[in-house]
């Protein structure tokens, strides 16, 4: 954790996988002039193909903000973002939306289900868009919810409706899939079990994926620690290991 | 400024959309009630003003010719105040470059010069002819403006056969000609009908009339009892010809007049209400649902520890805001509006002034009436959410009303995406009918505007197509034997002739009793076809009588019961008839018989006293001028006149309605459509902004939000037809009106247009919430819900 600051090129710690998110010197901010206020400045990063990172920092820090231009919600003020060859920072909102539907998976701290769908319908319902994406079924067996299929979100406890969340995210085999605060309204138990979904839909869809938290214990899960602080990644650690959810120690 | 008072003006700016469409829904419902109140006040202020002033009379005779030696002792019946005696007659008008002959009505001035006592004159112009000059007149004003005669000029009336000048001295109104037109038409003809006042002496002279009276009028003492004084003035006439007293009632202006207050009292209240209560629901339901969609700020404040009041206090404050806004922009539409309908009905009622009034009760009852409405609504929405526990509140409603069990089972093997909309309408089901209602309400508004052509088009094509179907009918100045018709049917353009007669009579039932010509018609005739409720023509059995069903709704009487028929003319015998059929009119109210059985009855020859004619329209125009020549023709009345005006002053009015009650449809459906796509945003914002986040585009999720608002559409609108059909019937069954019938007749083509009316209006509100849609800001909505 107390690295020295990395520089815009330096090559990350793990493997020789191409980097599927290349940012540089990305900013972002809002407002103009004395009362601007800068979420992002001149941030760089690289993050490689399946690799599961963490990203943490103190609230403010433009954690959020960096994840959202990242899964094309949002779109940097100046600088580069892109994924694979899909440029992102000067892409338009039909092209966004492209992007979202064919390569990201979201899951945010609040579920955000469709209340009038069921757990299988909402997953199914991202299905239907989706390219090429497994069985609502399926989606819902790796979170280990096979038998809660026909409840609606009114009747699953919050754990359960952010692993039907997480379901629906992998459903359409994302090449990326981004969590915003995912256990932030969770007890430690359930917890776990959301982090081990996302994990496993990691391992098992190969889904390049980033987690936010402020939650230092969950670091360990991860291959690559991004530590932020106003508005940039003022730390990288490599796990040697990446620990599972039931490892953990709250 | 409390905090709170900021949060409510920061969402009467933030929800200006759904504030304006619900502050001109107010609008609207209390524009129509201070516009038909106000018309409604303001003719009946204009008629009891103008009879007052001008001393109209309570009680009219007409005699064929009786000694003004007679007044004396008719003065002396108990319960006359006032009696005046008077000569007056039909005139021909020689009127230069008439479409149709002008016919008239010459009413005379006292002998000693100046206003009569009773029914007095109301100048505009000039003055009263002067005692001594036997050729000045002061004519009436309705065919003054309409021909735009002026004082000085002359104008050339036949009387009784000889031609006469008078030069006109003044235009003026007056209180029994208020509304005026030829005998029995129900319409004005302003340009073809003249109304004189002159001398006595000018026309006693003409009609042979010196030192006798053929009118009378009076007026009652206070607490005297008319029906009393209508028998021994009866009595007293009968040696002299009397045709039966009558009151006001049956006073032709004023019977029309009272009529059309009674229509208009009708208009004033059914329409007003109907659409003031559509209004009234709307904004309960509207507001309603405002509420509800800020129930997490609700249960907020509530955690948060404020007390309930201040809340409620709140939202009250923002109702005021919204209805006051609605209730000034109503008041000043019904207002504008107002004066526009008054001014439609300035060619019908000639008043000396008809200024529009408007109680300052009105609107301050109807803006009060929308606020209770509306805060009903607002503080019933509230009172739910203040009940919950403020955990349930703070999280999102949830989805299933109906049981969750039911509702999976829902939309069974329908994409995800279709079950979204079918579950967001049959998860609330209640709500969901209520903005159905709403939507299906603006339907009959639209409908109320336009099925008013659709009436009044088979209105005519029913009296003259089916039932009058000849071109002109000519009244005779006497009875004549039955071959007259044949000496007319040689008038060169006359393709066919059918002689009538009609006598005045008075028909009772019970304690009921109605003045009106009694006509006689030839067995199979084919210019006047008496028709059942099926359309079918009738023939009259020659043992009694034929009533048309209103006339035997108000006598109370059915086929097969008796009426006595009292023949006003000649002998005055009485005769106790049954009623052997029913038959349909559209206007005025009819009896008939055949007219052999009415010469039997009247114990007289083959009379006849009018004919119909059928004409050929190419030798039209000088025929009517021939007839008008001959001596024996009193009046000829022409169907395409009437049809004319008909068409002028009718389509007049009903234009106005139907342009204000179609507008006022258009800002139902708006404001239904608009609040119902904005709530559910403002609801389901996050779920669509969750939807985007996931890749949905901004038409896919568009489709999801409107989809539902489509389907209660598609819903609403036929239930709006079904609904249309009935507040038609509503209205015009609470309408009594003799002189027309208007059937419940609603075209095809008027349904069409209300539908795309109100689908148009939906299709705009629903445009104008997808461009928000296409707004939403994916990251804000995500973090209102963290
Ligand atoms: N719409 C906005 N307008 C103005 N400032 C904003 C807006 N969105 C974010 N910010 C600011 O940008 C900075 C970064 O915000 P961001 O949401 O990325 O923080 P974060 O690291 O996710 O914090 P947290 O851990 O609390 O979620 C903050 O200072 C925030 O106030
Ligand atoms: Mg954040």
């Amino acid at each position: 954790m107390d690295g020295a600051v990395p520089s815009a090129g330096d090559p990350p710690a793990t493997g020789g996988a191409p980097p599927i998110f290349v940012a540089r010197a990305l900013c972002k901010s809002y407002g103009s002039g004395e009362a601007a206020v800068h979420a992002l400045r001149d941030l760089d990063l690289d993050i490689l193909q399946g690799e599961f990172v963490v990203l943490i920092g103190p609230s403010g820090s433009g954690k959020s903000t960096l994840l959202n231009i990242l899964g094309g919600l949002d779109t940097p003020s100046s600088g580069r973002a892109a994924w694979r060859d899909h440029e992102l920072a000067g892409a338009d909102e039909a092209a966004l939306t492209a992007y979202r539907r064919e390569h990201v998976g979201f899951v945010f701290q609040s579920y955000n289900l469709i209340p009038s769908l069921t757990a299988r319908e909402n997953v199914e319902l991202v299905a239907e868009i989706a390219r090429d994406p497994m069985r609502a079924e399926e989606a819902l067996a790796l979170v280990g919810l096979s038998h809660r299929l026909g409840h609606f979100p009114g009747q699953l406890s919050g754990g359960e409706q952010q692993r039907v969340a997480v379901a629906r995210a992998i459903v359409k085999r994302p090449d990326a899939l981004l969590c915003d605060e995912p256990t932030g309204a969770l007890d430690v138990e359930t917890g776990k079990l959301v982090l081990s979904a996302i994990s496993r839909a990691n391992r098992e869809v190969g889904a390049t994926t980033v987690v936010i938290t402020h939650n230092a214990a969950i670091a360990g899960m991860a291959d690559r620690v991004l530590h932020m602080g106003g508005g940039r990644i003022v730390a990288i650690e490599a796990n040697r290991r990446r620990l599972s959810p039931e490892e953990l120690v709250w | 400024m409390s905090m709170l008072d900021r949060k409510m003006l920061r969402d009467v700016l933030a929800l200006r959309g759904q504030v304006l469409t619900i502050a001109l829904l107010i609008g609207a419902g209390v524009a129509v009630l201070v516009m038909s109140v106000g018309t409604f006040l303001s003719l009946r202020g204009a008629q009891q003003t103008f009879y007052a002033q001008s001393h109209f009379a309570e009680v009219f005779a007409e005699v064929k010719r009786a000694p003004r030696t007679l007044l004396p002792q008719i003065a002396e019946i108990p319960g006359v105040a006032i009696v005046e005696g008077r000569v007056t007659g039909e005139a021909r008008v020689d009127w230069p470059g008439a479409e149709v002959p002008v016919a008239g009505r010459i009413v005379s001035l006292p002998l000693a010069g100046g206003q009569p006592a009773l029914n007095r004159l109301r100048l505009l112009v000039g003055r009263l002819p002067e005692p001594t000059r036997h050729e000045e007149a002061v004519i009436h004003a309705a065919f003054a403006e309409a021909r735009r005669v002026r004082p000085g000029e002359e104008i050339a009336v036949i009387l009784n056969g000889r031609r006469q000048s008078f030069r006109i001295v003044g235009i003026a109104h007056s209180p029994e000609f208020v509304f005026t037109s030829r005998p029995g038409s129900p319409l004005p003809d302003d340009r073809g009908y003249v109304l004189l006042f002159v001398n006595e002496t000018a026309v006693a002279r003409a009609f042979d009339m010196q030192g006798a009276f053929s009118e009378l009028v009076l007026t009652l003492a206070p607490g005297a009892s008319e029906p009393a004084v209508i028998a021994e003035l009866d009595r007293l006439l009968q040696p002299w010809g009397g045709r039966g007293a009558h009151g006001r009632r049956d006073q032709p202006s004023h019977r029309f007049l009272e009529d059309e207050l009674a229509e208009q009292r009708t208009l004033a209240v059914t329409v007003p209400l109907i659409f003031f209560g559509i209004a009234a629901f709307l904004l309960n339901v509207v507001l309603g649902r405002m509420v509800e969609a800020q129930r997490e700020q609700v249960a907020a404040l509530k955690a948060l520890g404020y007390p309930s009041f201040p809340i409620a206090a709140h939202y009250a404050k923002f109702v005021a805001v919204v209805c006051g806004l609605g209730a000034a922009l109503g008041v000043a539409a019904g207002a504008w509006m107002g004066e526009g309908m008054l001014g439609n009905y300035r060619p019908f009622f000639r008043f000396p002034e008809m200024p529009y009034l408007l109680p300052a009760w009105l609107p301050l009852l109807a803006a009060a009436a929308s606020f209770a409405f509306a805060l009903l609504g607002v503080l019933a929405a509230l009172r739910r959410i203040l009940r919950l526990p403020a955990a349930e509140g703070l999280r999102p409603p949830r989805p299933a009303a109906l049981g969750a069990g039911a509702l999976g089972s829902v939309g069974g093997r329908l994409s995800a995406r279709a079950k979204i909309p079918l579950r967001g309408l049959l998860g609330r089901p209640i709500r969901t009918g209520l903005t159905m209602l709403g939507i299906a309400l603006a339907v009959p508004m639209v409908v109320l505007g336009l099925f008013w052509w659709d009436a009044l088009d088979s209105m005519v094509a029913l009296q003259f197509d089916r039932i009058e179907r000849g071109d002109a009918f000519v009244a005779l100045t006497d009875p004549r034997p039955a071959r007259a018709v044949r000496e007319m049917a040689r008038l060169p353009g006359v393709l066919a002739v059918e002689g009538q007669r009609i006598v005045p009579v008075r028909l009772r039932a019970a304690q009921r009793s109605h003045l009106l010509a009694l006509s006689g018609l030839p067995e199979g005739a084919t210019l006047r076809v008496p028709r059942d409720a099926d359309l079918r023509p009738v023939q009259i059995p020659r043992e009694g009588v034929a009533l048309s069903r209103r006339l035997a709704e108000r006598l109370g009487v059915r086929e097969g019961d008796r009426v006595q028929v009292e023949v006003l003319e000649g002998a005055r015998r009485s005769h106790d008839l049954p009623v052997v059929a029913l038959v349909e009119d559209i206007i005025g109210l009819t009896a008939l018989m055949e007219i052999g059985a009415l010469n039997r009855l009247l114990r007289e020859d083959d009379l006849i006293s009018h004919v119909a004619l059928r004409v050929d329209p190419l030798a039209a125009q000088a025929l009517w001028q021939l007839l008008a020549e001959r001596p024996r023709v009193a009046a000829t009345s022409v169907k395409a006149v009437w049809l004319r005006v008909f068409d002028e002053v009718i389509a007049r009015m009903v234009l106005t309605s139907a342009v204000i009650l179609t507008g006022f449809g258009i800002i139902i459906a708006v404001g239904v459509v608009y609040n119902s796509a904005r709530v559910a945003l403002q609801e389901r914002g996050w779920e669509m902004a969750s939807l985007r986040v996931l890749g949905f585009t901004r038409q896919e999720v568009a489709r999801l939000l409107l989809g539902e608002l489509a389907v209660a559409v598609l819903i609403a609108v036929p239930l709006g037809l079904a609904l249309a059909q009935g507040f038609v019937a509503l209205i015009l069954g609470a309408r009594n009106n003799e002189s027309f019938d208007i059937p419940a007749t609603i075209s095809p083509a008027t349904f069409a247009t209300a539908a795309l009316v109100v689908l148009g209006a939906a299709a705009a509100s629903a445009i104008v919430v997808r461009r928000r849609i296409d707004r939403l800001d994916l990251v804000a909505a995500l973090k209102a819900r963290e």
